[in-house]
């Protein structure tokens, strides 16, 4: 069993507080992503589980066993976790093989079944005909490959990962995404993995936990998070957003600076921001919802990324790719809005936002 | 069966050795070198009991402690302004030009650096001496002069010695901040239209200017604190400077003698750690400025039509204060008259023969390698240990071992051995006075230093989340040192084992203070053979260690793959 049971986690190093009040449950086999941008305690959160940090206070389970609680302190050693760091950590001085068989010649394992199961598990890896190398001589995504083989050669329960994939190129980083994921299903295990690409994050999860500033923003299935955003952030930093400020009339959405609305059920009033993605409004000359004039439009080949100012605001539509024969710079267009989340305006400084 | 388990963690608390192996270091260096360098400071204050700054007026009324003091600072300052004059336009020329066997160049300068500093002021004793020096004699001869040109045992002559042997400190520092500095700033210099001496002289030298004051005070402390040059070349002509008075008042061996000697030595000990530390400033603030983390080449200037008269400079200076002398020592060991030239009838080896064969000395040989190479090996385990601490933990006052590290290895020689005899006869419970244990305990503080270093950079370019890999692999502490951090420091190791080494094996000043009949060492006989007996068996014995310290260098470039060199 290695589900692992956050509770009440604060850290803080000196007078910088990085995590307040981590509470979190990750189950067993259970592949969770924590996603957040640069600087927001990810790593931090990682190492504690791994053992390398302690938290200044509250308590982490792995398993049903207390592996860090104000009076225990299991150290790394001794947790049987698979970890795979951000920067490999490949030992240079040691073979391919000798990497990868090292957690098992900890645990007096003999000879002969390690050289079994490290066969095997570069065989999976795709590294078995490099395993007399030494690191040096490897690629970045070989050494990468080595690293995890050595966290998953013992078997452990639970496998942690800090971005693995950062200094992959784009086709490296696709297949061994895909690679990682087989492997955790195959073996079962619990898979605690860092992140802040979206993308990686979206893919590959069951659970998304989602931090901004030390703070827990959402947890949930990747599809929760990108249509049902807990706040602003999350639904600015997960994909593509317009934010436009409005005020709810009854069932009417006012958008500010506009004379324009949309239709509204739900229990919010007063003031209020919308966001609406992208891809999620269309062109459609029956619809009431929204009317623009198209600024500019930008041919991509699978989408026709747009703008279009619809009185006083500017939002980005991203259409089908045959609208861009059909329009034109300065027509005017009917839009569909398919969804939308409202949040309460709290004043969400604009500034902060993730342009993309 | 798990909730057994979970309760089991809750209880155990998990052991960790290395704050035992930690904590036994500390108290080491708290007996053996904090309490007596505190002490001797307390005792010079308190030289009854009570507060008093008598011991300090005493000391310095007698015209004699004045003279020397003033003859230390004379001797230091002058060695310290010709050893920059020196080595800063030679690690220029070396290191940023395209001298003619620049790196022939580099590896004699350095490796003089390795050298006894007694050697030195042998050879230029034979050579300058007032009334049979072979270099005045010749010079009367040419010149039909009625009195000889040089004497060396004069405040000049000291100065003249102490700057051959303690200039190639100023070269390897100022030597190694070139290198690290970035050639780009000197190209914008270049392509601004500046010429080459421009660009010395506008961005060079100003950029360099923290590591030279710090190559300055390098050369200034340890000159200051040298004894084994003015022993041999102050004190024929009655020149005295503190580290040799401070032994006078040692060998009176009064209750009387040793507080003088305490008082000059406290006075030597904060002189020389306030300069070095002062000197840190300059270094450690504007290092990132000069130094980036590209490793490009440096840009070479050309020389052009200076070359070749600017290396036959070069040629002229190495013959001088390298070749000169180390022959000199090298003819001395097997000349049978020393009165007379040398020439075949006047060969003999049976000085080498004496240092192979006399039981005193191959008895004294013994201890010095014993006795250096339980320093080098108790050294390096200890500054290993404390680089760790300092570099891989997170320990509340884990800097404080490599300050009181720095503090030793800054603390002049005869300070340190003083100390130690103060405290460690008996007077504090432990006596291990007479024995060959203090006189590695001597070594050590002195010495360990560069250990440290060599560690601490090893361990600083070892990405800590290698030993996190062998950790979360499930290896404890010792099995992750002896996995992955101690082979991946090993070379480090060795080459700081060596730098521990070489010093402990032809040490002098404090063996000089620190033997006993049965615990003489390699250095002391080489002494008093020189002063007492026959200058040809010192000299054997000076040709012996200058081939070993050439030795032990190619075998640490080659055991560490070229990494290292001293
Ligand atoms: N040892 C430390 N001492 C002081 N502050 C630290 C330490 N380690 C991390 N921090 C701070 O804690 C914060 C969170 O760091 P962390 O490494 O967890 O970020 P991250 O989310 O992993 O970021 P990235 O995506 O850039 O890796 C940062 O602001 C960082 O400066
Ligand atoms: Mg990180």
């Amino acid at each position: 069993m290695a589900n692992i049971t956050i509770q009440n986690v604060h850290k803080a190093f000196g007078e910088v507080v990085v995590l307040e009040d981590f509470s979190a449950e990750f189950r067993d086999g259970e592949f969770v992503t924590l996603l957040g941008p640069s600087g927001c305690g990810k790593t931090t959160m990682l190492r504690m589980i791994a053992g390398f940090e302690k938290p200044t206070r509250g308590t982490i389970k792995i398993g049903d066993r207390v592996v860090t609680s104000p009076d225990t302190f299991v150290p790394p050693e001794r947790r049987d976790i698979g970890m795979v760091f951000q920067s490999y950590a490949v030992w240079p001085h040691m073979t391919v093989y000798e990497n990868v068989a090292y957690p098992l010649r900890i645990k007096r394992i003999d000879r002969d079944t390690i050289q079994q199961k490290v066969e095997a598990v570069l065989e999976i890896v795709h590294l078995a005909q490099y395993a007399k190398r030494i690191p040096s001589q490897l690629s970045g995504g070989q050494q990468q490959r080595v690293a995890l083989a050595r966290a998953l050669v013992a078997e452990p329960q639970l496998l942690l990962l800090d971005e693995p994939l950062s200094n992959l190129d784009a086709k490296l980083r696709d297949s061994m995404r895909f690679e990682i994921k087989e492997i955790q299903k195959a073996l079962g295990i619990t898979v605690v993995f860092v992140t802040h690409d979206q993308i990686e994050a979206m893919t590959m999860s069951d659970r998304v936990v989602v931090i901004y500033k030390g703070i827990i923003q959402q947890v949930g299935k990747p599809s929760e998070i990108y249509r049902f955003p807990a706040n602003q952030f999350v639904a600015d930093f997960v994909g593509k957003i317009n934010f436009l400020h409005a005020m709810i009339d009854g069932t009417k959405l006012l958008i500010n600076g506009t004379d324009q609305s949309l239709a509204y059920r739900g229990p919010l009033s007063g003031s209020v921001v919308v966001g609406i993605r992208p891809e999620n409004i269309r062109f459609d000359s029956k619809s009431n919802d929204l009317t623009g004039t198209l600024l500019s439009q930008f041919y991509l080949g699978d989408v026709n990324d747009c703008r279009i100012d619809i009185g006083g605001q500017v939002i980005r539509v991203i259409a089908e790719p045959s609208t861009f024969e059909t329009h034109k710079e300065g027509d005017v267009v009917k839009l569909r809005v398919e969804e939308f989340t409202t949040f309460m305006d709290d004043s969400f400084d604009d500034h902060q936002k993730i342009i993309t | 069966m798990v909730k057994a388990e979970s309760a089991l963690a809750t209880q155990k608390k998990y052991f960790d050795p290395k704050w035992l192996i930690m904590g036994v270091i500390i108290g080491f260096l708290v007996i053996f070198q904090v309490f007596p360098l505190l002490y001797l400071v307390v005792k010079s204050f308190f030289p009854q009991g009570s507060f008093s700054l008598s011991a300090f007026k005493r000391v310095y009324t007698y015209k004699m402690n004045w003279d020397a003091l003033k003859t230390t600072l004379i001797t230091a300052s002058a060695t310290m302004v010709f050893g920059i004059i020196i080595a800063f336009p030679l690690a220029w020329l070396v290191g940023r030009t395209n001298l003619i066997g620049k790196k022939f160049f580099r590896t004699l300068f350095v490796t003089t650096y390795m050298v006894p500093p007694y050697v030195g002021a042998m050879a230029w004793m034979r050579l300058l001496n007032p009334t049979v020096g072979t270099i005045n004699v010749i010079l009367m001869k040419i010149f039909h002069l009625e009195s000889s040109p040089f004497n060396i045992y004069s405040i000049g002559g000291l100065i003249w010695v102490l700057t051959g042997f303690y200039f190639p400190y100023a070269f390897i520092t100022i030597s190694r901040a070139m290198e690290k500095m970035d050639p780009s700033l000197e190209e914008a210099s270049r392509i601004s239209g500046a010429s080459p001496l421009k660009t010395l002289a506008k961005i060079t030298l100003p950029l360099m200017l923290p590591s030279i004051v710090a190559a300055a005070l390098l050369v200034f402390v340890t000159a200051g604190s040298c004894y084994g040059i003015p022993s041999i070349v102050g004190v024929p002509g009655q020149i005295h400077t503190v580290t040799t008075r401070i032994i006078d008042f040692v060998y009176i061996g009064t209750q009387e003698g040793l507080t003088d000697a305490t008082t000059l030595a406290v006075f030597l000990m904060l002189i020389a750690n306030i300069v070095l530390y002062v000197s840190t400033f300059p270094l450690a603030k504007k290092q990132f400025i000069t130094v980036s983390g590209k490793s490009t080449r440096p840009n070479i200037v050309d020389l052009g039509r200076w070359r070749i008269p600017i290396t036959l400079v070069v040629v002229i200076f190495a013959v001088i204060v390298v070749v000169i002398p180390f022959l000199t020592v090298a003819t001395t060991s097997l000349t049978v008259n020393l009165g007379k030239p040398f020439s075949l009838e006047n060969i003999t080896m049976r000085y080498w023969e004496r240092i192979f064969t006399r039981k005193a000395i191959l008895s004294s040989a013994k201890n010095s390698v014993v006795s250096a190479t339980l320093a080098a090996t108790f050294g390096m385990v200890v500054t290993s240990m404390m680089a760790y601490l300092l570099v891989r933990t997170k320990a509340k006052g884990r800097k404080i071992p490599d300050f009181l590290i720095t503090v030793g290895s800054g603390t002049p020689s005869v300070v340190i051995a003083l100390a130690l005899i103060m405290t460690m006869s008996g007077k504090f419970v432990i006596n291990i006075y007479n024995t060959l244990s203090i006189m590695v305990i001597a070594y050590m503080i002195k010495y360990m230093l560069m250990g440290m270093r060599t560690v601490v950079s090893a361990l600083s370019q070892i990405s800590p989340s290698l030993e996190e890999a062998a950790q979360i692999s499930g290896a404890g502490w010792f099995r992750r040192m002896k996995d992955v951090t101690f082979k991946l420091i090993a070379p480090s190791f060795v080459a700081g084992w060596f730098l521990i080494f070489m010093p402990c094996f032809y040490e002098l000043t404090m063996s000089t203070l620190l033997y006993s009949t049965n615990t003489k060492t390699l250095g002391y006989e080489l002494f008093t053979y020189q002063t007492y007996h026959s200058q040809q068996t010192a000299s054997a014995l000076a040709t012996a260690i200058l081939i070993m310290v050439i030795f032990v260098n190619w075998l640490l470039s080659r055991l560490t793959k070229g990494k290292f060199s001293v």
